[in-house]
């Protein structure tokens, strides 16, 4: 699905990404961790094309299509999906237009018509469903005025309703509570399918509690510098990203 | 000096009809004041070199095309084609109240014409003195006190290539009578239009009006909407302007009777290297007036606009309430606006506010909605045309909102961003 060789990328001519390789098969769930400043949130910007995240080498390909020729909304089209760490706020645009729009660009891309208004609704109502989310939050500026678990329970909301082939999750349980970090983990959960793959990007081992990871990447100055099974994360929540140096250990403190 | 002017006033000359005490004395100050320089305050953003050397010339009015359509506005239509009156007001039957004269044939209404032409339209616009002086084709129209008048009267000025034309429209809207007028102007190949609208609102009369100057190209345009406004009267305007080589609309709002209501809502939208300036002013002579004015636009690619926005509150004025705000988005780097609210207080229990925003697309914002898979073009709209809808959807009607929303959203789609 998702292979990436030797990513180098920078952000302003600063390095931030240098020589990732990560290749995400169907149905896999794949942990990245790592410390503060290691890269993380400037992973999933550049797989998803944001500007100003300048790859200087390497390959990315999505189902064998060089992700490197297309833009934000045709990598979106061709089956990603980014959830945010920080959802943006747009007063002004709806939720409901904005996902209706969304959801008709991807039906068009995949040669179907779009849906009528009632036919839209009606999943954007299951979706809301799902995420614990209350209807009217769809008539509602996008994330305009909601809690950080509400945005983040939008963002999965989104993720059902566009059914992406590869979801990436953008510390994705920062700033929940328990039960919201359930909510979105039963989300989450709940799109595993076999098919679909999904990249964590988690600075703690609590969400790997609720999404099972099938690998787990630590991430540390722009590299992948261990990968293991969930056992990893076990061992990162206990020990901390000491064993990536002293460094690494000022910085957690 | 303007071979343009010299030539307009070489036509001025001939002219003589019933208006000529107006004329003469518009001619006048033509004459001694000349051409403005680029250092006159008027015209220091808007350069009037597309006119300056002009050869004033002048299409047929058969030349011209239809008037544009508005679906289910079932307004009565008036068409001026290239300047001249092509609709046979005879033709038409108007609504009770509402007496209508052809300012070419005014014969027995020639008195109430006079009487208004020139007298709610300040002296110092140079255009305004320029179709003054040389305007021959014109309506006026005269709605009786008390008269409601609920379909809408839409003057449409059609300017085609090699037009020079002046046509000029007068409203008389008598006490407790209520109407809706719409200036309708479009062209978008080489040409020189003026069009003056003035409005004399009685007491608690009320006016819905909308000035459309939908002029592109090499069409170039200059007019002005000018109210005078009784005791009680209100005012509800909505302009939008696209833009041209030269495109330009003064408003004027005199509050001449107390506990006046003036709403005046302005849109621009410009393209390529487009450009239209837009001056209003607001004059509260009198106590108890209420002004709010919103002005906003979207400027792409080398487009220019210009704002400026005046409330003067004479010392009698006290308890006015007045708010006047500007509101740009820049979709390009070269795109420019000069905006410039003003206000001037002389009284001192008044309540005022004033202010000029302009921005920049909001890129984390475009970024969320491109990562959705929603096509660029159409994110832009959702992101930036919202606050230009805001206004549309403040227009009190519904035919005139549902055709220009898509008319504007299709323009701002093509649109080039940066």
């Amino acid at each position: 699905m998702l292979k990436v060789k030797n990513l180098h990328a920078s952000v302003e001519d600063k390095a931030i990404i240098k020589g990732l390789n990560l290749e995400v098969n169907p149905g896999e769930v794949h942990a990245i961790m790592g410390p503060n400043g290691a890269g993380k949130s400037t992973l999933g910007y550049v797989l998803s094309g944001r500007d100003g995240y300048e790859v200087t080498d390497g390959d990315m390909t999505l189902n064998d299509a060089n992700l490197l020729d297309m833009e934000v909304e045709e990598r979106a089209r061709a089956g990603m999906f980014l959830a945010f760490q920080y959802p943006v706020e747009i007063p002004g645009v709806s939720n409901m237009e904005f996902m209706k729009e969304s959801v008709n660009a991807m039906r068009e891309e995949r040669g179907e018509d779009p849906l009528t208004a009632a036919e839209f609704l009606k999943k954007a109502k299951a979706a809301c469903k799902q995420v614990q989310l209350p209807l009217d939050f769809l008539k509602r500026g996008v994330n305009e005025g909601f809690s950080g678990g509400e945005k983040k329970r939008n963002e999965i909301m989104q993720m059902i309703l566009l059914e992406p082939s590869l979801c990436i999750l953008d510390e994705s349980d920062s700033g929940l509570d328990i039960d919201a970090l359930q909510v979105v983990a039963d989300g989450v959960n709940s799109q595993r399918d076999g098919k679909r793959s999904f990249i964590v990007v988690t600075h703690y081992q609590r969400l790997l509690d609720y999404i099972k990871p099938d690998f787990v990447h630590i991430l540390a100055d722009g590299e992948i510098v261990k990968s293991g099974d969930a056992s990893l994360a076990l061992e990162v929540e206990k020990h901390g990203y000491a064993f990536l140096g002293k460094k690494y250990e000022e910085a957690e403190a | 000096m303007s071979q343009w002017l010299n030539q307009v006033i070489e036509q001025a000359k001939q002219v003589d009809d019933y208006l000529t005490p107006v004329r003469q004395q518009a001619l006048k100050t033509l004459q001694t004041e000349g051409w403005p320089s680029q250092r006159s305050e008027a015209w220091r953003f808007t350069p009037l070199t597309p006119v300056t050397n002009r050869e004033v010339q002048t299409a047929a009015a058969d030349q011209a095309g239809e008037a544009p359509e508005v679906a289910g506005l079932n307004a009565i239509d008036v068409v001026f084609a290239n300047g001249q009156l092509v609709t046979d007001l005879d033709n038409i039957s108007w609504p009770e109240g509402v007496t209508v004269t052809s300012l070419a044939e005014a014969g027995q209404h020639s008195d109430d014409v006079a009487a208004v032409f020139g007298q709610v339209k300040p002296q110092r616009h140079l255009f305004g003195l320029v179709n003054d002086a040389v305007c021959q084709q014109g309506i006026y129209i005269d709605i009786a006190d008390g008269a409601q008048v609920t379909m809408p009267i839409r003057i449409v000025n059609l300017a085609t290539q090699d037009t020079d034309a002046h046509t000029r429209v007068l409203v008389r809207l008598g006490k407790d009578a209520r109407a809706t007028v719409i200036e309708h102007g479009t062209g978008d190949a080489q040409s020189m239009t003026t069009a003056f609208a003035e409005y004399d609102i009685a007491a608690s009369a009320h006016l819905e009006h909308y000035r459309f100057a939908m002029f592109t190209g090499s069409a170039c345009h200059v007019g002005g909407s000018h109210f005078k406004l009784g005791d009680h009267a209100e005012l509800n305007s909505t302009l939008v302007g696209y833009g041209s080589q030269l495109s330009r609309v003064d408003v004027d709002i005199h509050h001449a009777g107390e506990f006046a209501d003036a709403k005046m809502n302005a849109i621009y939208l410009l393209a390529e290297g487009e450009l239209f300036d837009l001056h209003s002013t607001i004059e509260h002579a009198v106590p108890n007036g209420t002004t709010e004015e919103n002005a906003r636009g979207i400027i792409g690619d080398r487009a220019r606009a210009v704002f400026n926005g005046r409330i003067h509150i004479h010392r009698d004025a006290q308890k006015t309430l007045a708010e006047l705000n500007n509101r740009n988005l820049l979709l390009s780097r070269r795109a420019l606006i000069n905006t410039k609210p003003e206000l001037e207080i002389y009284a001192d229990d008044v309540k005022c506010a004033h202010g000029a925003t302009v921005a920049e697309i909001d890129e984390g914002a475009l970024y969320y909605l491109l990562t959705r898979g929603v096509p660029r073009s159409r994110a832009l709209i959702m992101l930036n045309f919202g606050f230009i809808r805001e206004l549309v959807n403040l227009m009190p009607n519904e035919a005139l909102r549902e055709w220009l929303l898509p008319v504007l959203s299709e323009r701002f789609a093509k649109m080039e961003v940066r």
